[in-house]
C-alpha cells in the first residue's frame, strides 16, 4: 500500500520568497561588484617612492595602491569632483628617506622587493631592474646576501604622443533619375555666424601614419656574456669619490653630509661595538666571584659576526640625456671572519646603458655583463681571492644616461 | 514508508542539494562567477579625452591641489631652423624668438603662440595652443637645466597648413617603462596613437602628461587686431634668457714646419708644481677625453 508523505510549505527552509531574495539580491551584487585588478603592465615591486602620479580619471586614486597618496581634495577618491578647500600647506606624500616624486630620477642600488637569494646552484634569483648586492659565503657555509644603499640621479625625460585628424574630401558622380521644379518654398536655412569660438569637429574619417612598429635598440656587439680580466685600476680619485670611507674604508662623521649628497637612504654604518678590555687582541668579559675580592677575567671566543658593508656613489646628482655618470661602489669585510666568494653584481635600469671598457677594480675580480630584461646589463664582479677582515676593494663602471 | 524510503535511495545528490540548499547553493555560485566579472568594468575610468577644449585639463589639474598654482614651469619651444616663435601677450604678439625660446608657463591657462618663417613655407604662418597641465619637481637652481621640451616638428607644421589638426601630448617618461632607446641630441622621441584612441589615455599609461600642443584649429580674423578669445586672455608668463650652448675645446693649431724662429720653449715647472697641477691628474684618467 502506497503511503503518501505530505508535504507542507512551512517546513521548508528556503521558501519561494527567501530564494526569490536570494537570486536578486546575488544578481545586484554581480552586477556593481569589481573584479579583481588586472596585471599591471609593468611587473615586478612595486617603486619604494610614491609619484605625483597625474590621472584624468578620479577613479584612479580609489585603485591607486597606498602609498600613493593622493594631492588632492578629499572627496576625489569618490569620483565626485569637490570645489578645493586646502586644509593647511601642501606637503608631498611620505617620502620614506627617498626623493620625491620618483619618475623623475633615475635610482640605482639597493635591493627591492623581492629580495635577492643565491639558490644552491649558485643561481641569484630576485636581482630587480636598479638592485646592487654583493653576495659572499662565510666560514661556517652559509650565503649571505648584502645590498648597498640607493643612489638617485635627477634625470627626467619626455617623450610625445601625436594624433593627426583631417577631413578627406572625396568625388562622387551622380546620374540625375528626375528633375523636381519646386512650386513652392519647401523650406529657409538660416546660416548663423558663429559667434564664439569654436575647434575642428573631429573628422569621420582620419589620416594617420602607421605607428612605428619597432623600435631601434642599442645593443652590445658580439657576444652576451664575456669573461672580462680585471683593468688596470687608477688609484686617483675623482672629487665625488674623494672620501674616507671610498679611500681606506674608514667613515669618518665629518664626511656624513657630503656622502649624503650622492646617497639616498644611507644606512648605518659605524660599527660602536667596541671592545672593552682586551687580552691578545681579544675580548674578555668579567666574571665576579663572592668568595674574592679580585674580579677575574675569562677570554670567550667572539661570536662569528661575517659582516660586508657596501658603499655606492655616483658622481652627479643631475643629468640630462646623453651624459656620463660614474658609478663606485667600496666593500669592506667589517667582520671578525674571513670571507669568500664575494661577488658583486649590479643590475642597471633601462635608462643607464653601461659604457663598455670602463669597469675597475681594486683588487683581482672578473668582470662580466649579461642582459637583462629592460634593455641594460647586470654587471658582475668575481673577487678571486678570499677577504680577510679589514680588507676592502673598489669597484667603478661608467654609464650613459639614455 | 517503503515508497518514501525509495525515494529517498533513489533521488540524485543534486536534488538533494536543490531540495536544501538552493538559496545558498545559488547565492555561491553567482557570488563566485563575480570574481570573474572584470570585463564589465576597466581598470580606469577617464573622465577627460585629448581632444577636449583647451583650457579644460588644466582646469581640472588646479582643482587637483598641489603646488601647481602660481607655479611657472620652464618650457623649451623647440622650432625648425630658421623659423621663429613669437608668444602672445599685453593682447598681441610679442618680439618674433629665434627658436629655441624659453618661456614660464602657468598651469591653467592656454598660451596661443605664432611660428613664422617655416622652412618651405615663407610667408605661412601657424599659430598653435600650449596648455601646461602639470609641472616638474626640479631641485633648486636646476629649473632652467630641465625643461620641458615642447617641438614643433617640420612635418607637424607642415600638416597644420594642409589643413590637419595636430594634437601632441608630451608626457615625462616613467623610469620602469622607458624603452631602451638612447635618445637623440636635439630630438624628442614620439610615436603616433591611432584613429579613435585617445592621446591623452596613452601618454598618462605610459608616464605623467605634462603639457598638449595644438596646432591647426583656428585663424585669426586680422592680422593686427586678434579678439582675446583667440588669444586666449593674454595670461601671464615669463621669459628667461636662451640657453647657452656650451662650445668644446678650441682646436690645437699645430707649428708650421719651417720656420726661422725656433719654437718658443715652455718653462719647466719644479717637481712639487707639477705633482699639485690638476690637469695631471685629470690625465690620468682613461674616460678623460678631452
Amino acid at each position: 500500500m502506497r503511503k503518501r508523505v505530505a508535504h507542507h510549505a512551512t517546513v521548508e527552509l528556503w521558501p519561494r520568497i527567501g530564494r526569490t531574495a536570494a537570486m536578486a539580491l546575488s544578481v545586484l551584487i554581480l552586477c556593481s561588484c569589481r573584479g579583481p585588478a588586472g596585471p599591471t603592465a609593468v611587473s615586478g615591486p612595486a617603486p619604494p617612492c610614491p609619484a605625483p602620479g597625474f590621472d584624468t580619471s578620479a577613479d584612479a586614486y580609489a585603485m591607486a595602491p597606498p602609498a600613493y597618496v593622493p594631492a588632492g581634495p578629499p572627496g576625489m577618491e569618490m569620483g565626485v569632483p569637490l570645489p578645493y578647500a586646502p586644509a593647511g600647506p601642501w606637503a608631498p606624500p611620505g617620502l620614506g628617506g627617498c626623493p620625491w616624486p620618483s619618475d623623475e630620477y633615475l635610482c640605482d642600488g639597493g635591493d627591492a622587493m623581492p629580495a635577492a637569494a643565491v639558490m644552491p646552484d649558485w643561481e641569484v634569483r630576485g636581482l630587480n631592474v636598479e638592485d646592487t648586492v654583493a653576495h659572499y659565503d662565510t666560514v661556517d657555509g652559509q650565503t649571505v646576501v648584502e645590498p648597498s644603499n640607493r643612489v638617485c640621479v635627477y634625470s627626467p625625460r619626455f617623450r610625445a604622443v601625436r594624433q593627426v585628424v583631417g577631413v578627406q574630401q572625396n568625388k562622387q558622380a551622380d546620374r540625375s533619375i528626375g528633375m523636381y521644379i519646386p512650386e513652392k518654398l519647401a523650406g529657409h536655412q538660416d546660416v548663423a555666424i558663429a559667434g564664439t569660438s569654436t575647434q575642428q569637429l573631429q573628422a569621420e574619417r582620419q589620416v594617420s601614419q602607421a605607428g612605428p612598429v619597432a623600435f631601434r635598440m642599442r645593443q652590445g656587439d658580439g657576444a652576451i656574456s664575456t669573461a672580462i680580466g680585471p683593468v688596470e685600476f687608477h688609484n686617483k680619485f675623482q672629487p665625488y669619490e674623494d672620501f674616507s670611507a671610498i679611500r681606506s674604508g674608514l667613515i669618518e662623521m665629518a664626511e656624513m653630509p657630503f656622502l649624503a649628497e650622492s646617497t639616498t637612504a644611507a644606512i648605518v654604518w659605524s660599527n660602536n661595538q667596541a671592545v672593552q678590555i682586551m687580552l691578545d687582541k681579544q675580548r674578555a668579559t668579567v666574571a665576579v666571584d663572592v668568595d674574592q675580592v679580585a674580579s677575574v677575567y675569562t677570554i670567550d671566543e667572539p661570536p662569528a659576526r661575517p659582516k660586508l658593508r657596501v658603499i655606492k656613489v655616483a658622481s652627479t646628482q643631475f643629468a640630462e640625456p646623453g651624459d656620463m655618470v660614474d658609478f663606485t661602489i667600496r666593500f669592506d669585510n667589517i667582520g671578525n671572519q674571513p670571507i669568500g666568494n664575494v661577488t658583486i653584481m649590479d643590475n642597471l635600469t633601462t635608462r643607464l646603458e653601461y659604457v663598455p671598457d670602463t669597469a675597475q677594480s681594486s683588487i683581482a675580480a672578473e668582470f662580466s655583463a649579461q642582459p637583462n630584461e629592460v634593455g641594460s646589463l647586470v654587471l658582475r664582479w668575481e673577487v678571486t681571492d678570499p677577504m680577510k677582515p679589514n680588507d676592502g676593494g673598489i669597484v667603478r663602471f661608467r654609464c650613459r644616461v639614455r | 514508508m517503503a515508497s518514501t524510503f525509495r525515494w529517498k535511495k533513489a533521488a540524485p545528490l543534486a536534488l538533494r542539494l536543490c531540495r536544501w540548499g538552493s538559496g545558498p547553493l545559488a547565492m555561491a555560485v553567482c557570488l563566485a562567477t563575480a570574481a570573474w566579472s572584470a570585463a564589465q568594468q576597466p581598470g580606469i575610468h577617464y573622465w577627460h579625452h585629448g581632444n577636449m577644449p583647451p583650457g579644460d585639463i588644466a582646469a581640472t589639474r588646479l582643482q587637483r591641489g598641489g603646488p601647481v598654482a602660481g607655479y611657472f614651469q620652464p618650457v623649451e619651444l623647440v622650432a625648425p631652423s630658421g623659423a621663429t616663435i613669437s608668444v602672445a601677450e599685453g593682447g598681441a604678439f610679442g618680439e618674433p624668438m629665434a627658436a629655441p625660446v624659453r618661456v614660464g608657463l602657468a598651469i591653467g591657462p592656454v598660451y596661443r603662440i605664432r611660428v613664422m618663417n617655416i622652412p618651405f613655407y615663407q610667408g605661412l604662418e601657424v599659430f598653435p595652443t600650449i596648455e601646461v597641465i602639470d609641472r616638474l619637481y626640479t631641485p633648486r637652481g636646476q629649473e632652467m637645466r630641465f625643461p620641458i621640451r615642447v617641438e614643433l616638428t617640420q612635418e607637424d607644421l607642415a600638416l597644420a597648413l594642409d589643413g590637419k589638426f595636430v594634437t601632441r601630448v608630451i608626457y615625462l617618461e616613467d623610469p620602469e617603462k622607458a624603452l631602451p632607446v638612447a635618445q637623440a641630441d636635439q630630438e624628442q622621441s614620439w610615436f603616433e596613437a591611432g584613429p579613435g584612441r585617445d592621446p591623452l589615455a596613452i601618454a598618462d599609461q605610459l608616464g605623467r602628461p605634462v603639457a598638449i600642443l595644438r596646432m591647426g584649429a583656428r585663424l585669426p580674423t586680422g592680422t593686427e587686431d586678434f579678439d582675446p578669445g583667440f588669444l586666449f586672455g593674454c595670461p601671464a608668463l615669463v621669459k628667461f634668457p636662451p640657453p647657452t650652448k656650451l662650445l668644446g675645446p678650441p682646436p690645437r693649431q699645430a707649428l708650421p714646419l719651417e720656420s726661422d724662429q725656433p719654437p718658443p720653449s715652455e718653462p719647466v715647472p719644479s717637481q712639487s708644481a707639477k705633482a699639485n697641477r690638476p690637469g695631471d691628474r685629470l690625465a690620468a684618467l682613461p674616460w678623460n677625453t678631452q
